[in-house]
């Protein structure tokens, strides 16, 4: 009787054993790695957006170029724009360092602002515009602006998640006691051209 | 002093889950569609036999390629962009098969003028932006311009199929189902989790028994505790999503999108 006692305890530790990782994982001590990996994964898909904006642009400024070669201050403009967000090496703490970031949006900003410019300009010349090269250039490039505006909102959507649950218990004691190098990351803003009223000439 | 931090954690957790009930309906500032079956004429302009006619082409698609794609006509896009309010309803119907994510959205908003094909990531290598847009400007706006939206979304269809399986052994390829998810498995993961303590206490108490000849009654635990491991397990068998299409009922089958696709006005 007394060993099978014994031999029930056993059991009983054991389970005990097996269930103290479940119940942390139930109270959620994987929750901060794991929105961690989220935020990064979607934040490689806003880097692969961008660097697909940057490999269209050659081709554009080639077709551009083909109508409307004496536009060359937008021109240059654009090239330079994306020269610098090409080389512009991102660091790896990008994502905990508002410097960074701000300089990362900033270099993309202006290469938005830069290709705007372009497509504005384009307006002028009704040939190019409706040339079968330039009207399939325009539908990537648009088709990638979306897609980028996507990966800017998921990855802004994963963050809040992520930068949430640091912040918030649980997971804020999760944080000092496991995971005490997680730090919050930086989202995007809205770029500063974009909030400018357009100007109406009449 | 321990009870009472146990109220408040009780009370937190009830008002954190009020509020976030709250908020996410906050949330919900644009009201989308039902997804009533392949065709959700919310516009009302298709005829009936047009609208049994699509359906039927874009049912015979998803059974050759298990591609899945939703035409949608809006009354209004509610002051949102058309790529904008595309995004959000093709995540919000989750059209294609998950872990594929084979779905297209076809989008009229025949108020605002304009049209949008919404492509799954899946898909946006047989389908590129180029190609959807080239489908809405060579075969849609004509039709649209002309006043026959019907003839447009007919056009339209047409195209983004014969894209879709243009390449035959990609089609077969896409037409097979997934394999397994680990997820799928994990009921009987766990199972042998438990399994080996279990045998091992049961051996134990048996070789007991033989020396003994009792009957424990110890044994009646541990298919308590089995019982209820299982049930709480079950929660993650939830992520193997059933196709859509099944029957006569209709819904997306669970594939993401990332913005793929092209827009046109007319």
């Amino acid at each position: 009787m007394t060993l099978m006692i014994k031999k029930l305890s056993d059991f009983l530790k054991m389970m005990i054993v097996l269930l103290v990782p479940l119940g942390l994982v139930g109270c959620g001590i994987n929750n901060i790695p794991t929105f961690e990996e989220q935020a990064k994964a979607s934040w490689s898909n806003v880097l692969n957006q961008y660097q697909r904006r940057s490999d269209l642009i050659p081709n554009l400024i080639e077709t551009v170029k083909g109508f409307a070669a004496h536009e060359k201050k937008v021109l240059t403009e654009v090239v330079e724009a994306r020269g610098k967000a090409t080389s512009f090496q991102i660091p790896k703490d990008i994502l905990t360092n508002p410097q960074s970031f701000e300089q990362f949006q900033k270099i993309q900003g202006s290469l938005s602002g830069a290709l705007g410019r372009l497509l504005a300009v384009v307006e002028r010349y009704p040939e190019l515009k409706s040339s079968q090269n330039f009207l399939t250039l325009q539908t990537q490039l648009e088709g990638t602006e979306n897609r980028i505006a996507v990966a800017r909102g998921d990855y802004i959507q994963s963050v809040k998640h992520y930068n949430t649950e640091l912040k918030t218990i649980p997971g804020r004691w999760w944080r000092s006691l496991v995971y005490p190098d997680s730090e919050p990351m930086e989202v995007f803003t809205v770029e500063a051209e974009k909030t400018k009223v357009p100007e109406v000439k009449f | 002093m321990r009870e009472l931090f146990f109220v408040r954690l009780f009370l937190l957790t009830f008002v954190c889950a009020v509020l976030g009930a709250a908020t996410s309906a906050l949330a919900k500032d644009l009201e989308l569609p039902a997804l009533t079956g392949r065709v959700v004429d919310g516009a009302n302009i298709l005829s009936p036999t047009d609208e049994e006619e699509l359906i039927t082409s874009l049912k015979n698609l998803e059974g050759r390629s298990s591609d899945q794609i939703v035409v949608v006509t809006v009354p209004s896009l509610q002051g949102y962009a058309i790529e904008d309010f595309g995004i959000r309803l093709a995540r919000h119907w989750e059209i294609g098969q998950a872990g594929k994510d084979n779905g297209v959205l076809l989008i009229v908003a025949p108020i605002e003028r304009k049209v949008r094909i919404e492509v799954g990531r899946g898909l946006e290598g047989v389908l590129p932006d180029a190609l959807a847009g080239l489908i809405i400007q060579r075969r849609i706006l004509p039709a649209f311009k002309r006043g026959d939206l019907t003839e447009g979304i007919k056009l339209g269809i047409e195209d983004i199929q014969a894209s879709l399986l243009g390449d035959g052994a990609e089609v077969a390829a896409r037409s097979k189902k997934p394999d397994r998810q680990i997820f799928s498995y994990l009921p009987f993961i766990f199972f042998g989790f438990w399994l080996v303590p279990f045998v091992y206490f049961v051996s134990s108490l048996n070789r007991d028994r033989r020396v003994s000849g009792r009957v424990p009654g110890g044994v009646v635990i541990v298919p308590g505790s089995f019982g209820r491991a299982q049930d709480h397990w079950h929660g993650p068998g939830g992520f193997s999503r059933s196709p859509g299409g099944f029957g006569g009922g209709f819904s997306g089958g669970g594939g993401s999108f990332g913005g793929g696709g092209a827009s046109g006005g007319w």
